[in-house]
């Protein structure tokens, strides 16, 4: 048991520092801190010139989704990365379970993701004065945590697509574009089509921010536990998904010799 | 040679599967997103409004990050060593690779129209169609020439790519392409006044809707746009001398 977490904490660690090596400090913060509260403080505006929501609307739910970035990503990069540095094959002739080893790499970006989403969230309530209950900060920090890996796991089911598929920054880049317009974070969901809103329902972030709206409207934690402990199904439907596909893709790869030739 | 060079770039850039489903996909949902956010807005008479701002908001993302990357992309490919051998000044050479990541630009202009066009049925029926037809490759060439500037700037920092990933909501927030200037906070004013993307999108908005003026915006655009170049061109030949002088034109 203790080598099975030294694999997924120690592994995910070194991982993240190889594969998520293009940061540097000025790009973490421009680009994972400095971004998210761009795009929250545009929509924020936009929404109040429509007058579609408050502003406690689109801070609390662009402040969850700011975690997108670097789960969805990093968990992309977890898997197509070992690819592109030409070490995939080293990590699957390991003996080691293939599971634990690409679960546990999506912690590291988990955490990223958290520390995003409390920034950006801090940065937005100061900016443009959103009072948050304190008596809601711990229960509201377990949602972000929550948010961030249940995406994490998203991230990597879609780096798993690419074992199969060369162009799977391409899934990445529209998929990120697609939690912004489907998870309700922006348009509130009854104002989406039926289609739209069933969607947004199957992807992380969309419970997530329903339940941190409810917790910063000081509903209280019981009335957050519904949309949270959905959040926790969809992670936790998507860490299967991602260790079905690796799985499939490893097989199919193996079968047809095309490990690092697509 | 800027326009040989131009539709040279612009091909290649078209050939990438990446570039080109990037800049379809992603303003087709920025489109829905705004379409969506107007109707919830009880503002459904501004949906092409909406439809021209999102394309215009993926055309600022071509140039953002075609430009801000031309260098770099090009030393990737190896080629940059040959375009900097050119008997030419370095921003001619420069300037068609700009020009040519605001062109492919468009193709989100065109998706978006389309798109909304075809699936929510917004009229097209431009206030100005012959305005909105120049104003259109007017604020093109106009951030194309902003991107020789973004270009030169970007070589010199070692972050460039932070600064890239950085800039594309704020220029979208402070140049009105979606949200009006008018209900940002005072200080964004001087700011949103001195970017050539700021006129470029109300040009184009102007001929789209009818407004306003479209001549004088589009004007003070392509005059904003044209001290970019010059500034543009003076940078970056001094960043290819320092470069010459000190080895690392393919290193830096």
């Amino acid at each position: 048991m203790t080598d099975l977490f030294r694999l997924v904490g120690t592994g995910g660690v070194i991982a993240y520092r190889a594969l998520f090596n293009w940061t540097t400090p000025a790009m973490f913060v421009g680009t994972l801190l400095v971004g998210p509260l761009f795009q929250l403080l545009f929509f924020a505006y936009l929404g109040r010139q429509l007058g579609v929501a408050d502003d406690r609307f689109y801070i609390v739910g662009n402040a969850v989704l700011a975690a997108t970035l670097a789960c969805v990503f990093g968990g992309t990069m977890a898997v197509s990365n070992e690819r592109r540095f030409g070490t995939l094959g080293h990590v699957l002739l390991s003996p080691r379970s293939r599971t634990a080893v690409f679960l546990g790499r999506v912690l590291p970006y988990a955490g990223n993701g958290l520390l995003i989403a409390v920034t950006t969230l801090t940065a937005a309530s100061f900016l443009l004065g959103l009072r948050v209950p304190v008596s809601a900060l711990p229960a509201l920090l377990l949602t972000l945590a929550v948010a961030a890996l249940s995406c994490g796991f998203f991230g990597l089911a879609l780096g798993a697509v690419g074992l199969r598929f060369r162009d799977v920054w391409l899934v990445s880049n529209v998929s990120v574009a697609l939690l912004l317009l489907l998870t309700g974070v922006n348009v509130p969901a009854a104002e989406l089509p039926a289609g739209m809103r069933v969607a947004g329902q199957l992807l992380p972030i969309t419970h997530g921010a329903e339940a941190a709206r409810r917790l910063v409207a000081g509903e209280g934690f019981g009335s957050a536990t519904g949309p949270l402990a959905a959040e926790v199904a969809v992670g936790l439907a998507y860490a299967v998904l991602a260790a079905a596909l690796l799985k499939i893709f490893e097989a199919e790869s193996r079968r047809r010799a095309s490990l690092d030739t697509l | 040679m800027i326009a040989v060079g131009a539709l040279l770039h612009a091909k290649q850039l078209s050939r990438s599967p990446f570039e080109i489903a990037t800049a379809l996909i992603i303003p087709v949902v920025q489109a829905t997103l705004a379409v969506y956010l107007f109707r919830a807005g009880g503002e459904p008479g501004r949906l092409l409004e909406a439809a021209v701002g999102a394309g215009l908001m993926g055309v600022w993302s071509s140039v953002l990050f075609g430009s801000g990357g031309a260098i770099q992309n090009q030393r990737w490919q190896g080629t940059l060593e040959m375009i900097m051998l050119a008997p030419r000044p370095p921003a001619l050479v420069v300037l068609p690779i700009t020009l040519a990541t605001a062109i492919t630009g468009t193709y989100a202009m065109v998706a978006t129209l389309a798109w909304g066009r075809l699936l929510y049925g917004i009229p097209l029926t431009f206030a100005d169609p012959v305005a909105f037809a120049v104003a259109v490759p007017g604020c093109i060439v106009g951030l194309g020439m902003f991107g020789l500037l973004l270009a030169s700037t970007f070589v010199l920092m070692r972050n460039a790519n932070a600064l890239t990933n950085t800039l594309e909501y704020p220029i979208w927030l402070v140049s009105g392409m979606l949200v009006p200037i008018t209900v940002l906070p005072g200080w964004t004013g001087p700011v949103a006044a001195v970017l050539p993307t700021t006129w470029g999108a109300r040009a184009v908005r102007e001929a789209a809707t009818g407004s306003g003026p479209v001549w004088p915006s589009l004007g003070i655009c392509l005059a904003i746009s044209l001290a970019c170049l010059v500034l543009g061109a003076l940078m970056m030949t001094h960043v290819e001398r320092r470069a010459r002088a000190a080895a690392t034109l393919a290193l830096a």
